[in-house]
């Protein structure tokens, strides 16, 4: 709006003059209008003809370049990220597979090994048992065979005792029935 | 240079007389300044389109940028089918962006504060448009003098009405473009001139002024370069797609 206003006032004080000198508006000048036209067409062709055939199919080519690499790179991201989660999915049926199986090594050890146990067990505690019965009748051995030699000991002493009191010998077979008769007794006393 | 503020849109040849059928096509500094917008755009769309990177450099990036931001304003405006133009908006606006921007240079000539370039350029969209419009709809292309759900008592006047601002579409579009430029143009060099007079005790202010007036410049430059190119797009719309 100044600027109308400016230039129309530029125009009224231009006016005075503008039959006197050259000024006033030189575009109204018609002398060089057919030249300006005229070289206005040629530049403006060339310059038309320079784009449309060169410079937008390059800028269109560039753009669209990179728009289909972008578009490549984020399928190839997508189709990357998708084997990734096939890896991921393969490797965690894989662990699920490995602790299945070690959970069953785990149990059939185990149970193995209490078989194993067991059965160990079994043959030490019949072991101890046939130990037990060998020592018992050992024991029941010793028992009478050292009753017998306790018969015989006494005998011995009996008439050794009996000769150095009084000095005569005593038949042994009387002595034998009286150790073993007082030794009835006493085991029935027992 | 002289101090009249109008002296910049001189136009002089450059060069030898060149004469058709008695028609002066010589060589001007609108020409020169013509091709240098031109071999400018060569130049920086041949080093944005210079490497192919996945990753753009700055001028790749400004190329592709803006090849993005005139797709995005055609599709926006005028559909899908209007997909053909593509280089021919992108070559209207780049061109005219590059004129005036060219033009924002000292002691430089902007070729788009001249009504006849952009009145060449407005005429030329003006009948391509219209000629696209009969080839595409034939006569059924008229029917956007007629707007729908208009009282039939109404219908001479709006179309009257309708026909006139059709037809003014090419005043408009070129005005709109040479009227800016050049008074930009003129206020700065107005100012520039207040700087020379009022000298050192009060030529800062206007120098100021100027600074400011320069940076509304160059957004003014790409503005209207916009705008000229929307609003092809808009006239092209209405070619393609006959709504009414």
């Amino acid at each position: 709006m100044i600027k109308i206003i400016s230039l129309t006032t530029l125009l009224l004080l231009t006016l005075n003059t503008v039959y006197a000198a050259e000024a006033g508006m030189p575009q109204l000048d018609p002398t060089y209008w057919a030249s300006q036209v005229f070289w206005l067409t040629i530049i403006f062709s060339a310059i038309y003809f320079l784009i449309a055939k060169i410079f937008v199919p390059k800028i269109k080519g560039n753009i669209d370049a990179r728009e289909s690499q972008i578009r490549k790179d984020i399928d190839e991201a997508n189709s990357l990220k998708e084997e990734a989660d096939r890896k991921l999915q393969k490797y965690n049926s894989l662990i699920d597979e490995a602790k299945l199986e070690a959970r069953k090594i785990l149990s059939e050890g185990r149970k193995k090994i209490n078989e194993d146990i067991q059965s160990k067990k079994e043959q030490i505690e019949k072991d101890i048992q046939k130990e037990t019965l060998g020592a018992t009748k050992e024991i029941e051995k010793f028992k009478i065979n050292s009753l017998n030699k306790v018969n015989v000991i006494s005998e011995e002493i009996i008439s050794e005792i009996i000769q150095d009191i009084f000095k005569e010998d005593l038949n042994k077979s009387s002595i034998k029935a009286t150790v073993s008769e007082v030794m009835k007794e006493r085991k029935n006393q027992i | 240079m002289a101090t009249n503020p109008m002296h910049q849109f001189n136009v002089y040849k450059i060069g030898p007389e060149i004469k058709i059928n008695g028609i002066d096509l010589s060589f001007t500094n609108a020409s020169l300044f013509m091709l240098i917008s031109a071999i400018s755009i060569s130049i920086f769309l041949l080093l944005g389109t210079k490497d192919k990177k996945i990753i753009p450099g700055k001028f790749q990036l400004l190329s592709e940028i803006l090849y993005n931001f005139i797709s995005k304003m055609i599709s926006d405006t005028a559909g899908k089918k209007a997909k053909p133009y593509f280089p021919f908006i992108f070559s209207l606006f780049i061109f005219v962006l590059f004129c005036n921007m060219v033009g924002m240079l000292p002691y430089s000539f902007t070729v788009t504060s001249h009504i006849i370039v952009t009145l060449a350029f407005a005429m030329f969209i003006f009948i391509g448009v219209t000629i696209l419009g009969f080839v595409i709809h034939g006569f059924k292309y008229l029917k956007i003098f007629v707007p729908s759900g208009v009282p039939v008592v109404l219908l001479p006047i709006i179309m009257i009405i309708e026909i006139i601002s059709y037809l003014s579409r090419p005043v408009s579009l070129s005005v709109r473009l040479f009227a800016n430029m050049m008074a930009g143009h003129t206020m700065l060099k107005v100012f520039g001139g207040f700087v020379i007079s009022l000298g050192l005790v009060a030529g800062w202010l206007p120098l100021t002024f100027s600074v400011a007036l320069t940076g509304l410049e160059i957004l003014v430059a790409f503005l209207q370069a916009y705008v000229f190119a929307i609003l092809t797009c808009i006239y092209l719309n209405d070619a393609l797609n006959l709504h009414h």
